[in-house]
């Protein structure tokens, strides 16, 4: 997408940014400093943490032009941020808040990619299910003030590095993806394969497809640009089905149709999997260590 | 086939969920802020599944990330009962409280010295195990850290 | 079994107590009290086998006599199993390399072809020294076997002993009819280790393992000289084996002790190679005829059970040496040198052996002597180089093998009737409690002592007459002109010529001397010989006096065990007492052996040959032989029947010498402090070395793995977290250096 010079240019930004978010994961990161240090340190790891966000969101901008879109990017600095803070924080109390404002951003995010049956499940299963469960096991085990181990890291620097260079790395190879077709992603869509076999499901939406030109530049290029609602109609014109399908009105029956059609085999094995998980949470659970109880009970007699 | 921009950024914005709860597993000794590190990972893999799912127009990618719902819903069952259970034993959150893998003669890790926190403990509502109340055992008290 | 070949007679004769020994060590436990079936029977076939092959070959011989008196070399071509070994042009003659290997071997050399392949057939040869040899190995063999079913009972090791018998009876029968010097070596070590088994047949014994070490140990010595000289013989004459061969290309290669060589007596290389080969031989068979200076392991073997001493180290073993010797005779005839050190090493053996004997208190002992003395006697006899002295060395060694193997025989029956006490201090007057084994022990001595008409008379006399012929040549030429009878089938050439030719052939080698000087040698020699003759009947009966005459006496130990032993034990004594009776006898008077011997190829050879005397009755010789037997047991006599009934004492007569007696001259002492003590050093040595710096670099080297471990060990920690960590940047490192070759 980018010509040469503009890609080194972006190797400089991204290898910048790895660098300031490795720095600033580590500043934030809980080091069993206390007092004026510690918060300085924050603050300046919050600083470079901003930075180095910025610094993505630039190469994100040269590389795929992100910043056109305010929802995207709103929803997903929300979504970063939020993780950001999660793993950050001290409190695993306040984790768990931040982790609910990521996964808003991410439910965003997935609704903005066209996924909005996926967005709201995630808030409902997460926020209002996973979540929960969490605090509840947080105010059943909570130790009383701020315990040591919240306070200190295992090999802050370490990690952050670890993390901040995968990051790197991902995001040169996304860059990559964009730069030109590498030889690993030259697989042939599955969309065409399938082509066939949704073509007469296609008939009602190919009018208004006709309808919208705009999106519709190339046979080659599919429009994944834009929000689900501009998105929502456009289809191609040509023969090529598919990524607009996606986004139809009827996303969701379409999304239930395929899980429970051709995954229901998968399904039926989720909620086995499902009920296998509630009993053996039971069971363990409700077994006390074979050592407690012999020694609980004569002291129990005795008191 | 260029990939389009917003899966790009779809991606890009996994990536950073990934690594950010790759840093938080491998950094954080809170067994509960691993764990929510761990569903961010599985958040940031959602994300790409959903871009690519977008990107090569097949249902696939929504499906898998139907399943990773599934499974984190699972593991976070079964995962808190352990932690729970690890708690009732060390009475400690603390990843850091097993260490038996380690060579024989070498001495247990303990966190050195720590300044005093001038942060002020924060209460939050507690909820009390039901049943009886289990003896306090001394020795085992004396072990815990803060209960 | 008169139909069978005569080469199927002859393999057959190894081979069936190789298969007894293998049923043995198979069905051994099987079998149990029955266990000695195999072996019995396979020896019990093997003799009949040997006697059969002797008888034909002696009816050749005597045929082929009648037709001219010259003694006519007879030989079974030989009989080849397999090629064990071939090598193509592995021997490059002198020449053709350019080595200097002396002048004797570049002549040698001269007339063999560019190069001679080293092939190594198991061949089995057959003349009258082999059938001899395998008729005495098998006759006692068998004898000492059945008696051993008697001796042996209720043993734990049972068919231990009689797989070991089997297998000593096959390796000895092939070391005779080897037709080549490798096997000859092969089967000489495996003489040893049946011998070095049948020593330490009581392993428990500490005593029995000690002496199974030592005669191995001693023997080794001898092997090493056994293994140089085959080397060396092959450097020499481009071959190993004794009959002349056929090359590939149709070229003939002569044998070393084949035809072809044989007939010309320059075939023979002399000179230093020639007299080293000679002495080296001459060393193999000092160790395994236990002469000195290599005797010292003999005595100690007598720890081994007695029908083991008997066999091997009284009959048939000890006698390989003899036999290598007398096969090797063309050899030794072209170093008068090597032959007159034969001599003198045997002489001295058997003076030194016998005033040895003359002091030991133990029966066996005595026995164990007076064998190492009369090898003595055969080696004397066998370095007089003459056809008389080989075929008298030859004749005491039958009639040695028979009256010697009754003697031990006869000492193992009285052991075993004194419950294991062999201290002939300990016991008195069995004559009455064992008339048997008092009576054939009896014979036996006699015939040891050399007393007419016993088979020892017969073959001292020999041996005496063939040392007096070399040390008054003159003497013997006039004796034979007065003699009135001709010989009757010696060669007519003058026995003087014959000594001519021998003195002209030692004087043209110059390395002897003159004839002067070798017959004053051999005069002393012979008084020697004489000396021991007369100790010889002394100590023999000074040892029957304190075991057979006087108030019986019987050790504690012997408990209600003291009466004659079973009828399988006195048969065999019965027989051999008689074999040692007539045996001497009748072979003397037929010289029926001694013709017989002369027609073995390996004595044929012309420089051998041309020594042949007439046979004769030496009158003078065999009165001063007996007056000194009589003497000795006059003596013996005087000793046991004077003022004290313990025996003779002979410390009343020898003074100091008796205690260097009774320490057998130090000799045992001097090896000690040559060779033992310096060995022990050099191992300690070696052993702090060992200790110290081998395995300190051993232990150096595993220190470095510990000392890793010791570092790397402080990463496991037993925090998972700290795992995670290492293993999350692992992957990492991984995945960036594919990203790294993906680059380009």
């Amino acid at each position: 997408m980018s010509p040469d010079g503009g890609l080194s240019i972006v190797g400089t930004v991204l290898a910048v940014a790895v660098g300031c978010a490795a720095a600033s994961l580590w500043l934030l990161l809980p080091r069993g400093e206390s007092g004026l240090r510690e918060r300085a340190a924050r603050r300046f790891g919050m600083l470079l943490g901003a930075v180095a966000l910025g610094l993505f969101v630039a190469t994100g901008h040269r590389l795929g032009g992100v910043g056109e879109e305010a929802t995207f990017l709103v929803v997903s600095l929300v979504a970063v941020i939020g993780a950001a803070a999660t793993i950050v924080t001290r409190s695993p109390v306040y984790s768990a808040i931040w982790f609910a404002l990521a996964l808003a951003g991410v439910a965003g995010v997935l609704l903005v990619l066209g996924a909005q049956f996926l967005g709201v499940a995630t808030i409902v299963v997460y926020a209002g299910a996973i979540l929960v469960m969490f605090l509840f096991v947080l105010m059943l085990a909570q130790p009383t003030g701020m315990a040591s181990y919240d306070r200190v890291s295992n090999e802050p620097l370490l990690s952050a590095v670890a993390g901040a260079v995968l990051l790197g790395l991902l995001t040169l190879f996304i860059g990559r993806l964009s730069a030109g077709p590498p030889s690993c992603c030259a697989v042939p869509t599955k969309a065409a394969a399938l082509a066939g076999a949704n073509r007469p499901t296609d008939e009602s939406d190919e009018a208004d497809a006709a309808s919208e030109p705009a999106a519709a530049d190339t046979p080659n290029t599919p429009a994944l640009a834009g929000t689900p609602s501009a998105a929502a109609g456009s289809s191609p014109t040509t023969h090529r089905p598919s990524p607009p399908d996606m986004l139809a009105r009827d996303h969701v029956a379409r999304l239930g149709g395929e899980l429970f059609g051709r995954h229901l085999l998968a399904v039926e094995a989720a909620g086995v999997l499902l009920l296998v998980a509630l009993i053996g949470s039971i069971a363990i659970v409700s077994r006390t260590p074979p050592e407690e109880r012999l020694e609980a009970r004569p002291r129990r007699a005795s008191a | 086939m260029t990939p389009a921009p917003l899966v790009l950024d779809g991606l890009v914005v996994g990536a950073m969920l990934f690594a950010l709860g790759l840093v938080g597993i491998l950094a954080r000794r809170n067994l509960i802020v691993m764990f929510l590190s761990a569903e961010l990972m599985l958040q940031g893999v959602s994300v790409s599944l959903v871009s690519w799912s977008r990107h090569h127009g097949d249902w696939g990618g929504q499906m898998l990330v139907i399943f990773v719902l599934t499974v984190a819903a699972c593991e976070a069952a079964v995962a808190l009962v352990f932690v729970l259970q690890a708690f009732a034993r060390t009475g400690r959150l603390d990843s850091a409280a097993w260490q038996s893998l380690r060579e024989s003669n070498l001495p247990r890790v303990v966190d050195h010295e720590l300044p005093a926190s001038d942060a002020e403990a924060l209460q939050f509502p507690r909820l009390t195990p039901a049943g009886v109340q289990p003896e306090i055992d001394e020795d085992e008290a004396l072990e815990r850290e803060h209960v | 079994m008169v139909d069978l070949d005569p080469k199927t007679l002859l393999v057959l004769v190894p081979a069936l107590p190789l298969a007894g020994a293998i049923l043995t060590v198979a069905l051994g436990r099987l079998l149990g009290p029955r266990a000695h079936w195999p072996a019995v029977l396979s020896i019990a076939a093997a003799a009949v086998a040997a006697v059969t092959l002797l008888v034909g070959l002696g009816r050749e011989v005597a045929s082929s006599a009648d037709h001219d008196h010259a003694a006519s070399p007879v030989e079974l071509t030989p009989v080849t199993l397999w090629q064990w070994a071939s090598i193509p042009d592995a021997y490059q003659p002198a020449a053709a390399t350019g080595l200097d290997l002396g002048d004797d071997l570049t002549a040698k050399a001269e007339g063999l072809p560019a190069a001679i392949p080293f092939t190594i057939g198991i061949d089995l040869r057959l003349d009258p020294l082999t059938a001899v040899m395998l008729a005495v190995i098998t006759c006692v063999g068998l004898l000492v076997a059945i008696y051993s079913i008697g001796y042996m009972h209720d043993d734990p090791g049972y068919p231990r002993f009689f797989a070991l018998v089997a297998a000593f009876v096959f390796s000895m029968a092939m070391l005779v009819a080897a037709s080549n010097f490798l096997l000859v070596y092969v089967f000489w070590e495996a003489v040893g280790a049946c011998s070095y088994l049948l020593i330490g047949f009581w392993f428990r014994k500490p005593s029995a393992s000690a002496a199974a070490k030592k005669a191995f140990l001693v023997n080794r010595v001898g092997d090493f000289g056994l293994a140089v000289a085959v080397f060396l013989l092959w450097m020499t004459y481009g071959t190993l084996n004794f009959h002349d061969t056929l090359l590939a290309d149709g070229s003939p290669l002569p044998g070393i002790l084949g035809m072809e060589r044989l007939a010309d007596p320059s075939g023979y290389v002399a000179g230093g190679v020639g007299t080293a080969i000679c002495l080296l031989l001459l060393l193999a068979a000092c160790g395994k005829s236990a002469q000195l200076p290599l005797h010292v392991w003999l005595p100690d073997a007598m720890e081994g059970p007695t029908p083991a001493s008997a066999l091997i180290h009284a009959a048939t073993m000890v006698t390989a040496g003899v036999y290598l010797v007398a096969r090797c005779a063309p050899l030794y005839v072209a170093c008068p040198a090597a032959l007159t050190v034969v001599s003198i090493v045997g002489a001295t053996t058997a003076l030194v052996a016998a005033l040895i004997g003359t002091v030991q208190n133990d029966l066996k002992r005595v026995l164990a002597y007076s064998t190492i003395s009369q090898l003595g006697y055969m080696f004397a006899s066998l370095g007089t180089g003459t056809l008389l002295g080989f075929t008298a060395a030859i004749f005491h060694l039958v009639t040695h093998a028979f009256f010697k193997a009754l003697l031990f025989l006869g000492a193992g029956s009285v052991m075993h009737a004194m419950g294991g006490v062999i201290d002939m201090r300990r016991f008195g007057g069995l004559r009455r409690v064992m008339p048997i084994t008092a009576a054939t022990f009896l014979v036996g001595s006699l015939a040891l002592a050399g007393i007419a008409p016993f088979a020892g008379f017969f073959s001292k006399d020999e041996i005496l007459a063939s040392l007096h012929a070399r040390g008054w040549p003159d003497a013997h030429t006039e004796h034979h002109d007065a003699d009135p009878h001709e010989g009757h089938a010696g060669l007519d050439l003058p026995a003087a010529a014959a000594f001519q030719a021998v003195s002209f052939r030692s004087e043209s080698d110059g390395s002897a001397g003159g004839a002067d000087e070798s017959a004053s040698t051999f005069r002393t020699l012979y008084w020697m010989s004489l000396f021991t003759a007369f100790l010889t009947a002394f100590y023999t009966f000074r040892a029957v006096f304190m075991t057979f005459t006087g108030p019986t006496r019987v050790p504690d130990e012997a408990g209600h065990h003291a009466h004659e032993s079973p009828p399988v034990m006195t048969w065999p004594l019965i027989v051999l007492a008689v074999a040692a009776t007539v045996s001497g006898w009748w072979l003397f008077s037929t010289h029926a052996l001694a013709d017989f011997l002369a027609a073995t190829p390996s004595l044929t050879a012309p420089a051998v040959a041309a020594t042949a005397t007439p046979h004769a009755f030496h009158l003078d010789l065999a009165l001063q032989g007996t007056f000194a037997a009589v003497a000795g047991i006059v003596l013996a006599a005087a000793g046991h029947f004077g003022r004290r009934s313990d025996g003779p004492q002979p410390e009343r007569y020898l003074g100091p010498f008796e205690t260097l007696f009774a320490h057998r001259f130090f000799i045992d002492e001097i090896y000690t402090a040559l060779i033992v003590r310096p060995l022990e050093f050099v191992a300690m040595l070696s052993a702090w070395f060992d200790r110290s710096v081998v395995d300190g670099l051993v232990d150096f080297v595993a220190r470095i793995p510990w000392g890793i471990g010791a570092v790397v060990r402080r990463l496991q920690s037993g925090l998972v977290q700290r795992y995670a960590v290492a293993g999350a940047l692992g992957t990492l490192l991984i995945v960036l250096m594919l990203a790294w070759r993906l680059r380009g």
